[in-house]
Order: C-alpha cells, then structure tokens, then sequence
C-alpha cells in the first residue's frame, strides 16, 4: 500500500507543525463530549480552569513547533506565525480569566464557552501560519464561525442575539467577498496555484488581459481581511457586535482575532501580493487613515465605554494598517507585533476594571466612573495607566509601540498618513483624557463597590505593571520582535 | 558609597530622585498629608541644596559641558537612542531656577489646598524631576520623553485642585500641548530617519542636505512645539485658561518653570539644527512676538480677575523671550536667556502673592479689593516691589532682561530691527498702564465699603513663613538687577558659540548681516554699564 505508506510518511512529517492547535481542536471536542457528561450541573465552572489549562498546553505546543512549511505548501511555522499565535492564546487565556465575574454573576457558566473560545484560537493559530489562499480561507472561517456564536452566547439577551446575527450577516457577505477574490486570483494565474509564494511570482507576471482580473481579485481579498479586523468603511458590524456581546467576548474580539487576521494580512499582502503591491497600497492607505479618522471621531461622541473601546480599536487597527503598507513585510509584521503585544496589556487591563465595574452587565457608561479615584484609588490609577498608554502618551509602552510604528511608517515614505496618524491619536488622548477626568474631577456617587475578584486583580496588576516598566525593556521587547521573520 | 554615587551621576540624580521621592509621597494615605507635604518640601530643598552645591563648585570642561553623562541607551529601528544629560551653560540657571522655586512654592502655599494637598506635592515633586529631565537632556528621544511626561503632572494638579472650570482648562492645556508635540514628533522621527540617530549633531547634518523647502517645514513643526509652551501668539490659548484655574502653586510652576521649556527648546534644538530655515523665520517670529507682547499687554489692561491679568502679562513677557532669540544676536538671545529667570522669579513671586491674597480673601476679582494697603502695608511692600519689577524698572531684574532684547532686536541688522524694538518697547510702557493700574485699584484708594467684599475679609498681614518666601525672591530680583554678570556670564560662551555655529555655514541665508554690524559683543559690554 504504497499511498497509504506516503500519506503516512508525510503525516508524520508535517503533523507537528500543527500540534498545538490540533491539540486544541481535540481536547476541545473531548470537553464537550464525552466530558461535559461526567461533570454535574453546578461543577461548570471547573471547565473555565480546563479551558485555561489546555490552552496554555497548546499555546507551549505551538511555540515549541519546529519551523518549516508542510502539507504541501499550505502551513508554515515561521517567526511570524509564533509571534502571532502567541498573542492569539495569550487573548484566550486573559479572555478565560475576564468572563468569571460575569458568567459567574449571570449563571452561565456552561462547556460550549470555552469549547467556543479553544476552536475559534485554533483558527487564528491556523490562519496565522496559513500560507494558502484556501487554507487561509478556512482557518478565518473556522475563527469568524466561533465568534458568531460567542457574540450571541447571552441568548436571553435580545442586545447580544441581534448583535451575533448582525456580525453573522455582514461576516458571511464578507467571506464571500474574499473567496471570490481568491477564485478570481486562482483564475488570474491560469488555474493553477493558491499557494502564496507561487502566486506572487505569477502574478507578477500577468498578461495585461489579466491585469483587471488581479486587481478585482486583490481588491476582494482586501476587502474581506478589511472587514475581519474592522477597517473603515467595512466596520459597520463592529460597534454593534462589540456593545452587544457579553463584555468578555469584546474584549476578545478586540484582541485576539484583530491579532490573528492581521497577522494573516501581513502575511498575505507581503509575500503572496508584494509583486503586486502597486494594486493594493493605494486602498490600503485610504482603509487606513479612514479608519484612524472615523475611529478617533466616532468614540468622540460615545457615552458607553464599551462603545468607546470598540470605535478606538478602529483606530488602532488603522494605525496597524501602517505596518502592512510598509514595503518590507517582516519590518511591517515586527512592528505590528510589537503595537499589537501592547495593545492586548492596554486593552485586557481596560476591560477588566469595565467588567469589574459592570457586574451583570450595565453599568458600562463613562458617567459610571465618575469620582471612581476617591473611591477607589488603586484601581482608578490602573485604569488611568491603561488608558494613557492607549492615548500613547510616554514613557507607558503604548508609545513606545506607536513610535516603532510611526518611525516605520515614515521611513517607508508615508508621511501623510503618518501625520494624519498623530493628529487623530491627539483626537484620541482627548477621549481617554475625558475618562481619566470623569474619574478624578468629578464627585463620586453615593454606594459602595464590591472587592475585586482575585483573577482580575491578578490581570489587571500584570498589565498595568508591565505598561509601566515596558519601556524600560525597550532592549528586550525589541529583541523579541526581531524574532518575529517571515520564511 | 551614595555620595560617590552624586558626584559622578549629579544629572541622573537630580533627575530621577524627585520622580522616584514623589511617586513614594503618592504611596502615602491621605490622612497623612502633613507629613506628605513636609517630607516633600524637605525633599526638595535637599535637592536644592545637593544642586546648588554641586552645581556652583563645577568648571566648564573644554568642550563648554560643566556636566555631561554620556552612554548608548538603546537602538530602536536601527536608530541608537543615547542616555545623555548635560549640563552647561545654556541650562545653568534655568536648572537652579528650578531647583529654587519648587520648595519655595510648597512653602508658600503650605496651607493653600484643602483637600488632598499630600498628593497634590508628591505630583509637584515629580513635575519638578520631568522638568530636571527635560532640561538636563542632549538627546531628542529622550527630551521628547520628559517633555510629554511634563504634562499629567500637570493636568492632574490643574483638573483636581483647580478652581470652577478645571475641567476644561486642563484638558486644554493637555490637548493643546499634546496636538503640538505629537506634530513635532512626526518631524523628529522623519529627521531622525535621515540621521541616523537623535543627536542634535547628527540631525544639525542630515538636515543641511535637505532641500530648503523641507527644511522649513521641519522647523516649523519644532517651532510649532516650542510656541505653544512659550506661548506664542496665537498659540497661547491655553495659557489664561490654565492659569486663572491652576491652584496657585500650578500656576507659580507653570509659568516659572514649564513655560521655559519652550524658549529653551527653541534655543536647544530649533534654532541649531535648523540655522537656515530658523534665520529665514527670524521674521515671522520677531512679528509674532512683538504681537504677544502688545497683544498680552493690552488683554491684560483689561481683566477684571488678578490672576488673569498676572496670565496674560505672561504672554506679553514671554513674547520678549522670543523676540530675543529671533534677533540671532548675542546680547539679544543672552537676553532672552535672562527674561526666562526674570520671568520665573517675577511672574512666580506674582502669582505667589496673588495666592496669599485669594487664601485671605477667597476672591481674586480687582473690583472686590480697594485700600488693601492700609490693612496689609507688608504684603503690598512686596507685591509692590514684585509689580515693578515685572514692569522692569531699572535696578531690578526686569530692565535687564528687556534691555538686552530691545538692544539685541534693534543692531540685529535685519531691517524689522528697529522699528520692531521700536514696538515692542511699547509693551514696556503697557506693562506699567495695567500693572500699575492693578495696583492702584487694589491696594490705594477708599477701602472697600462693602460686607463681603475682598478687602473685609483681610484680617492679617503676611506671616513669618509668607515673609520667608518672599526675601529670597525680593533679593533675587534686586541681584539680577544690579549685577546680571552673575546670571549672564554663564551663558555667554554657549550663547556665542550656538550664533556662531548658526551664521557661519549659511550659503542660503536669506538676510546676511553685514560686516560692520556685529555691534553685539561691544553693547554687550555698554549694557552692562547701563544696568547698574
């Protein structure tokens, strides 16, 4: 048998490249049958401590995987991919932490959560290290399909269920956007290739008849990856899939899929459609300082923090949009990294004080913080650090990552952007400004807050003590990045 | 073992042992504020001690350094940041300014807060290393770190212990100063890219290779910076804001040590890495700031608040300053050297006394007062003296300071020159109109009939710590003003030397001087005479 031999031969060959994410896939499976039956009904938060375990197994799985490129050209384990998948299960495991208050509060601890949160990471672990349209294509989906799901998880909510099938409607229309694009690429290339690295050689050297069909098809791809990490004008789906989901799952959509799908968009606009970047840089650009502009603007006017965090990450996500403009696709992909490492502290720190605050799931409006420093002076000072990282102002981390972007962005050549990119971050220090202000100049209300649970007193510490000492690593944090190659 | 330690890295120490003392003074609980405040004052004036005695027992190594701590930082994107501090005589006496006037200004507004005042001097602490930081660095990274990190000290102290519209006054100032600098930033990565590095040498370089038209642009974004911490006209927006809603130890702080960031950053960086595009906005600057000087004082004629007007004479002082350094003079930039002490010294002591009269009064409006001198004689013997010094009458430190720049701007050789000095010397005769007028209408004249008026509401005369504060600053005011070689001779060599640098290598300087008008050296000399 001597093609079950090969099949054989090359499983075991290129398996462990994926050991971490199929080992997620597996246990995942397992935790919701046969293992949610042998736990009784009141146990389910003991699956929140699983769910942690088993996803910190395979985050060391993946990080410890050999590096090479298997099953057939479709996966590659290279520094990109790990940096990336790191960032994506280091998401997971804060996002486990973060939902105990509140599905504690809510009694809604069951399996499928965290069975939800450990495929949908074993998507972003795949799409990360995808180095095939089609293989892309599935492992987005297989994270995207997740997310739905967890959006509208709080079922009795209508707020969460219309906020699932919104992000559900517009996230399939997308998804069929970026398959078109890609038949239309595979089409450009007479049918013969998906691969990345094929692609960009034979793309480069499409007849002018062809010329259109590349550019639709990039134009597509473009189009879809825009709107999985919510870049104006594809973000319609996002203020309203943030506000609506349980704030946890926010907090993850803000974080780890952002993270993985940007990864996957350095990754393919860098190696797969760099011959071809003429296409795409312009789209890209307007993406971006769309997204930079309307994002600032529209948290302006925002009353819920909630709301508040969702348009800033649009902004952010412009500011990302930066590094995968920049011709050099591992420098771009580095400091992506870098910014996205810091954002994830920033913004894990931010909604664990918001879930704190929330409790069941209502008092997200800024006005809530009002005099939060009188009465709670440790946590109105971590909230503050956070949100003056995220303003970029220094010497927190948040600007040292801003200003490893921006130095790219303007060696690049892309000064314009670069300054539209700083004028919108002053537009962005006054909104968090703002909350810093509501908490420290205003009277605080009457009533007493709870103690904080310990997980999130054990975030929030981290974070915020990292955001502070950040920069002083500056060495080490930048040794780190370099590891994150291409190839 | 620690002593050793200062005496090899006073800059660092001086530094970053006011940041570290008050984050610790932060930690304290808030039932405990008087010791907060006591700890923080005795902090500051062992730093001040440590300084001063350091400080004045150093001699200028050949390259003009007094003090220099040099070493690689840090390498980020192929650009190597370096840890530089440096101490000469650009910064001499704006570091000791510094050093001299926080714990003066603890003590003087010792029971001016209600609430909170522990934190409110553990941030006042750290404001005063940012500041330390800021002046001390060579290195543009890592005085862009300390400039921003000038600014929550600041916004907190203005947001939490300012007056009714703390509010806004803070976020403007934090978004204005914040808008300035990250445009400013933008310039700095993009010359830093071509140099290779944040070194005011390596940029001084890159940019000569840089077309004329980029060039400008490059210095109009530092200078964009810089404005709006002098302020400029019509950048200082935020000042009267800020300062009407500041308590008063924000204010004394603000203008007698933040608003120096400005011109000296103009003087630092600005003005030597861009000499072409800085000598060919020699003009717009000189306009700009003969528009503040005018412009402030005529605002300032007509406000009805104190503290306002004591705002808006800022403007109209530190336009001066600016004024001094666009003449590209000796005596005009050692001038405006000199107006930034003068300023902190006068303004600050101004403010301080406007903070004793409000504790008293608990009203700052000039209607509300009349006759205050009868009832306060101590108190308006300094406020006096403190007025016209600020006015610049001569023997004190303000004639000096305005001297030099009118004489800086009038043999400037460009032809604005005179008719500029000309002008700006009006806002001499202002500053007189509205100060004196202030003061008229404050402290002589019927007193104030009225039940709840200001002037019912003084009871005592300045106390014995109220008098302590203010001997050193009436002394120091009469010193400058009488002997300003004390204060000027520091900065001479590194004045000449930065002019020099700038006028030599200028093939596309628009406006050459011409050779026989190079008055500078030998008025330097004539004022000096005049002043005493």
């Amino acid at each position: 048998m001597p093609f079950a031999q090969s099949l054989l031969e090359s499983l075991g060959r290129d398996l462990p490249y994926l050991y971490g994410p199929l080992f997620l896939v597996f246990a995942a499976t397992l935790m919701i049958w046969p293992g949610d039956l042998l736990v009784g009904r009141t146990n389910k938060r003991a699956w929140s401590y699983v769910a942690f375990l088993v996803l910190a197994a395979g985050g060391a799985m993946a990080l410890y995987a050999p590096l090479g490129q298997g099953f057939s050209g479709m996966f590659r384990v290279d520094g990109l991919t790990k940096g990336f998948q790191f960032l994506s299960v280091l998401a997971g495991l804060i996002t486990i932490v973060l939902s105990q208050p509140q599905l504690n509060a809510l009694r809604e601890q069951t399996v499928e959560y965290y069975a939800l949160i450990l495929f949908s990471t074993a998507g972003m672990m795949l799409l990360v290290g995808a180095t095939d349209l089609v293989s892309m294509y599935f492992s987005l989906e297989l994270m995207a399909l997740c997310i739905y799901v967890l959006v509208a998880y709080l079922r009795h909510q209508e707020r969460s269920v219309e906020a699932g099938m919104k992000y559900f409607m517009l996230g399939a229309f997308s998804s069929g956007i970026l398959l078109y694009g890609i038949s239309l690429l595979f089409a450009a290339t007479g049918g013969l290739t998906t691969n990345l690295a094929e692609l960009n050689e034979k793309l480069a050297l499409a007849t002018p008849n062809h010329t259109l069909l590349v550019f639709a098809g990039v134009l597509m791809v473009l189009v879809g990856f825009a709107f999985k990490v919510a870049a104006v004008p594809f973000h319609m789906w996002s203020p309203d899939a943030y506000e609506g989901a349980p704030t946890p799952i926010t907090a993850f959509m803000s974080m780890a899929p952002k993270a993985a799908a940007l990864g996957a968009f350095v990754r393919v606009f860098g190696t797969g459609f760099h011959g071809v970047s003429g296409e795409w840089m312009l789209p890209i650009s307007f993406l971006a300082g769309a997204s930079m502009v309307l994002g600032n603007v529209a948290a302006l006017r925002q009353q819920s923090l909630k709301r508040l965090l969702a348009y800033s990450s649009i902004a952010h996500v412009g500011y990302m949009l930066l590094g995968v403009m920049s011709a050099d696709a591992q420098a771009g992909g580095q400091a992506i990294w870098l910014y996205m490492l810091t954002y994830l502290l920033m913004q894990s720190g931010a909604f664990a004080i918001l879930i704190h605050l929330q409790g069941k799931g209502e008092g997200e409006r800024i006005d809530d913080f009002r005099g939060l420093a009188r009465r709670r002076p440790v946590l109105a000072f971590a909230m503050l650090v956070c949100l003056l990282s995220l303003a970029g102002i220094p010497p927190l981390v948040g600007f040292f990552s801003k200003f490893y972007l921006f130095k790219l962005a303007i060696e690049q050549g892309h000064i314009t952007l670069t300054v539209l990119a700083l004028l919108t971050s002053a537009v962005a220090a006054f909104y968090y400004l703002n909350v810093v202000a509501t908490m420290y100049f205003k009277e605080a209300p009457e009533g007493e807050l709870k103690p904080m649970g310990s997980g999130l007193a054990l975030i929030l510490t981290v974070t915020c003590a990292l955001i502070l000492v950040g920069t002083l690593f500056g060495p080490k944090l930048l040794d780190w990045t370099a590891k994150i190659t291409l190839g | 073992m620690l002593t050793n330690w200062i005496n090899t890295h006073l800059l660092t120490f001086l530094t970053f042992a006011p940041i570290l003392w008050g984050a610790l003074l932060l930690c304290l609980p808030e039932r405990q504020a008087y010791l907060a405040k006591l700890l923080g004052l005795l902090g500051t004036l062992g730093l001040a001690v440590v300084g001063f005695s350091l400080m004045l027992r150093l001699a200028p190594d050949p390259s003009g350094a007094l003090f220099l701590e040099h070493q690689p930082w840090f390498t980020v994107v192929g650009l190597p940041v370096d840890y530089h501090l440096r101490l000469d005589g650009l910064n001499f006496w704006l570091i000791l300014l510094t050093l001299f006037l926080v714990p003066l200004t603890l003590l003087g507004t010792w029971n001016s807060l209600k609430q909170r005042s522990g934190a409110a001097t553990a941030l006042f602490v750290m404001l005063e290393g940012t500041v330390l930081g800021a002046l001390f660095a060579q290195d543009l990274l890592l005085f862009y770190l300390f400039w921003e990190a000038m600014l929550p000290p600041m916004f907190f102290l203005i947001g939490i212990w300012g007056g009714q519209d703390r509010k806004y006054a803070a976020n403007k100032f934090m978004l204005y100063t914040l808008a300035g600098s990250l445009l400013w930033l933008v310039a700095l990565l993009y010359v830093a890219s071509h140099a290779g590095g944040f070194t005011p040498e390596l940029m001084g370089q890159a940019v000569t290779a840089m077309p004329f038209g980029t060039q400008c642009l490059l210095f109009v974004a530092f200078a964009v910076a810089f404005a709006i911490k002098v302020p400029l006209f019509p950048l200082h927006t935020w000042l009267p804001d800020a300062h009407t809603e500041a308590p008063t130890a924000g204010s004394v702080i603000l203008a007698g040590v933040l608003l120096k960031l400005g011109g000296y950053g103009l003087l630092r960086f600005a003005v030597p890495i861009f000499p072409q595009a800085a000598l060919h906005y020699a003009q717009p600057l000189a306009l700009l700031s003969v528009i503040a000087i005018i412009y402030g004082a005529l605002v300032a004629m007509m406000q009805l608040d104190i503290k306002k007007l004591v705002a808006y004479s800022s403007v109209s002082h530190m336009g001066f300053v600016v004024l001094g350094i666009a003449s590209f003079t000796v005596i005009g930039v050692q001038g405006a050297v000199f107006q930034m002490l003068n300023h902190g010294i006068s303004t600050g002591a101004l403010f301080l006394l406007v903070g004793m009269l409000y504790d008293r009064a608990h009203t700052r409006q000039i209607a509300d007062f009349g006759g205050v001198a009868k009832r306060m004689p101590i108190f308006t013997f300094f406020f006096l003296v403190v007025t016209l010094s600020s006015i610049g009458l001569p023997l004190t430190n303000g004639f000096v300071g305005e001297f030099l720049i009118l004489n800086g701007t009038y043999v400037s050789g460009f032809a604005w020159g005179r008719p500029m000095a000309v002008v700006a010397s009006l806002g001499i005769l202002f500053g007189a109109v509205y100060l004196l007028w202030m003061v008229k209408r404050v402290f002589w004249g019927p007193e104030n009939a009225a039940e709840d008026s200001g002037t019912a509401h003084l009871h005592d005369d300045l106390n014995a710590r109220e008098i302590a504060v203010m001997v050193p600053l009436v002394v120091l005011i009469f010193w400058m003003g009488l002997h300003h070689r004390t204060f000027t001779a520091h900065s001479e060599a590194t004045v000449t030397k930065l002019l020099a640098d700038i006028k030599a290598p200028s093939p596309r300087a628009v406006q050459v001087i011409p050779a026989d008008a190079h008055p500078a050296l030998h008025s330097d000399h004539g004022s000096s005479e005049e002043a005493h």
